[in-house]
């Protein structure tokens, strides 16, 4: 047993590690490539400041650029994180708060507090929290008849919920008539352009404490995944872990809604990804979701924005259009 | 020993003229003067503004009819009147602005339109401590305002008080020959296709017909309401007004599909009109065209001398 807690120790720390470098990488290349050109030695000579630093220059990479990938960063690990939790308390490897709709669930509540005027922070992130812990409830409360170890049942409910949500979502879209229209299309296929530095800031401290409740639980979810009784004869109170994370995973999932609209696949994928190279254990997994998920946003929205000639992409297209392929090429391969 | 203290009293020299030379040149370029704009903020603006972002296309519009192209070094992506502002470097579009293209343009100051740049980008320029004056052109009275404020800004006061009386004339002049009109057609408006979309009260096209002597069939609260085709059938239009971003081609089937409804007042008399939108999508100076161009199509009659 000693042996086997330190092999545990031994690959966290080579995973963390390794996957650290690999962000700490993507950050750099989202930060070195913008609209306005740039490239590595502008950004080098920036950091290294051997020749008098270009204000312009400056404003552009730290108050433009770093907020900027700071933000998919958090986003990204938040949402891979909300994947996995998701898919190891329903046993389904389909479950993901996009898919199942909480996502679409939340964005109902954030365009609602849009449209009554609410502030961003705390209005419309409360809105958003609490109109995807319905959409949970609903979720759980069609599927619960049906037991949930029928996983069918549960991904059917979702898909169906979430198509619900898309039609109310575009109904608000269509009764509004006012500018904030635009911006609201816009932010419906994710758009990460608006995030300065002090809504980052605010983000990550409510981002970065829901991390750490779920790792809190990661050897509880190995328990869950060996079954119900399983879990509960080494200890584990499964409706409370069961609130705990769920809770935890909406709240995480509507902060990251209200500020940057709908992303989809990068809570399927990444897990998947993981599972795949790393085998099933949370204690692994948990955090190269966090760091593996927040650098492939990263070069998504670094996609997002260098594809275009003329303005940008929303990131929410280049996680879909990378990510459901992607995703069906993992899927293919763990089946056989 | 020696050679090196030289070289020290040197550098020391060196630096203090480059100090001088600094002092004196940022002592130039920052005459700044405040001034307040239309969301009510004070801004303290360079006097003299040599670099100018317009972050819509109406403002790139009016930079360049009060002579100052030369000022400007970026607009957004759909500012393509004078065809020369097209060669512009772009900075997105209006309502999705790319800051950092912006900021790497390094401008002194923006001209922004209130209501229509998101508010949060207009802030967050702000905190790279760019200055953004805001104007809010939205009919003929604030247009000829938004051109004399930035006549001010950008030190052209002569050339706006010209081009705002021209505008007036011109509009006195339209205004005088309708008045002779015996009768006031009643017009749909309709600037989009599919939803068909009409203009309410609270516009500039609404205000332009009602000044072209005609009635607007979508008068109301809402600004921009949507309409059924049987709706607008009912309304039963003497004249259709089509804008359309679209070429000939779409032009015709566009008009071809009201002339299926022969009961149609303005089918009847052949007064379906098919116009280019990009006149009478925004409020520049160019109002005034679009004005006289509705005065004609709404009252040939008046018109037949000219």
């Amino acid at each position: 047993m000693q042996t086997h807690e330190s092999n545990i120790i031994r690959r966290f720390i080579r995973i963390t590690g390794l996957l650290s470098v690999v962000l700490v990488a993507a950050l750099i290349v989202g930060l070195s490539i913008g609209s306005s050109g740039g490239g590595m030695t502008a950004l080098w000579r920036g950091l290294l400041n051997s020749e008098p630093a270009d204000p312009v220059l400056m404003t552009i990479l730290w108050k433009i650029r770093l907020p900027r990938v700071l933000l998919a960063a958090l986003v990204g690990a938040a949402l891979s994180l909300g994947g996995l939790v998701f898919q190891a308390l329903l046993r389904n490897p389909l479950a993901e708060p996009y898919i199942l709709g909480i996502s679409g669930g939340s964005a109902i509540g954030a365009i609602i507090g849009i449209l009554i005027g609410l502030s961003q922070f705390p209005g419309v992130t409360l809105m958003s929290f609490g109109a995807s812990l319905a959409t949970l409830l609903l979720i759980l409360g069609i599927s619960m008849g049906e037991s949930l170890l029928r996983k069918n049942a549960l991904l059917l409910s979702g898909v169906m919920v979430n198509a619900f949500c898309s039609a109310v979502i575009m109904f608000l879209v269509s009764m509004t008539q006012d500018t904030r229209l635009h911006s609201i299309i816009f932010w419906l296929m994710g758009d990460l352009s608006l995030g300065d530095l002090q809504h980052t800031v605010i983000l990550a401290l409510f981002l970065v404490p829901c991390f750490i409740v779920i790792f809190m639980y990661a050897n509880t979810m190995n328990l869950m995944l060996m079954g119900k009784e399983m879990a509960q004869s080494m200890g584990v109170h499964i409706r409370k872990a069961n609130l705990v994370l769920l809770l935890t995973t909406s709240l995480m999932v509507s902060a990251c809604v209200s500020q940057c609209g709908l992303i989809g696949f990068v809570g399927l994928v990444i897990p998947h990804l993981f599972r795949l190279l790393l085998g099933p254990d949370h204690r692994v997994l948990l955090p190269a979701c966090i760091l593996g998920g927040g650098a492939y946003m990263v070069l998504c929205d670094l996609l997002a924005r260098a594809l275009p000639q003329q303005g940008e992409l929303p990131a929410g297209v280049i996680t879909a259009l990378v990510g459901a392929p992607l995703f069906v090429y993992l899927l293919k391969r763990s089946n056989s | 020993m020696q050679g090196i203290k030289i070289s020290n009293l040197a550098r020391v020299i060196l630096i203090f003229v480059g100090i001088t030379a600094l002092v004196s040149v940022t002592a130039a370029g920052a005459q700044q003067r405040q001034v307040r704009d239309l969301l009510g903020r004070d801004l303290s603006v360079p006097a003299t503004p040599r670099r100018v972002v317009a972050l819509a296309p109406n403002i790139t519009e009016i930079v360049y009819a009060l002579g100052q192209a030369h000022r400007l070094v970026g607009a957004t992506t759909y500012s393509d009147f004078p065809p020369a502002a097209a060669l512009l470097p772009k900075v997105g579009s209006y309502v999705h602005l790319d800051l950092e293209r912006i900021v790497a343009l390094n401008p002194d100051l923006c001209l922004a339109i209130k209501d229509g740049n998101p508010i949060t980008a207009v802030s967050r320029l702000e905190s790279f401590n760019i200055p953004v004056y805001a104007v809010d052109p939205r009919n003929l009275d604030s247009v000829m305002d938004t051109i004399m404020r930035i006549g001010h800004l950008l030190q052209a006061e002569e050339r706006a008080d010209m081009l705002v009386s021209d505008m007036q004339a011109r509009i006195q002049a339209v205004v005088e020959r309708v008045g002779h009109a015996n009768h006031r057609p009643k017009v749909f408006f309709q600037i989009g296709i599919a939803p068909i979309v009409s203009v309410g009260t609270n516009t500039f096209i609404h205000e332009l017909i009602e000044m072209a002597g005609a009635h607007n069939l979508a008068a109301g609260n809402i600004a921009y309401p949507r309409f059924s085709k049987e709706q607008v059938l009912g309304l039963l239009p003497d004249v259709i007004i089509v804008t359309s971003m679209a070429r000939e081609a779409a032009f015709e089937r566009i008009r071809n599909d009201w002339y299926q409804w022969q009961d149609l007042p303005a089918v009847q008399h052949e007064r379906v009109f098919v116009q280019d939108s990009n006149l009478f999508d925004r409020p520049s100076p160019r109002l005034v065209d679009a004005l006289e161009i509705l005065a004609r199509l709404l009252h040939p009659e008046l018109f037949e001398d000219s």
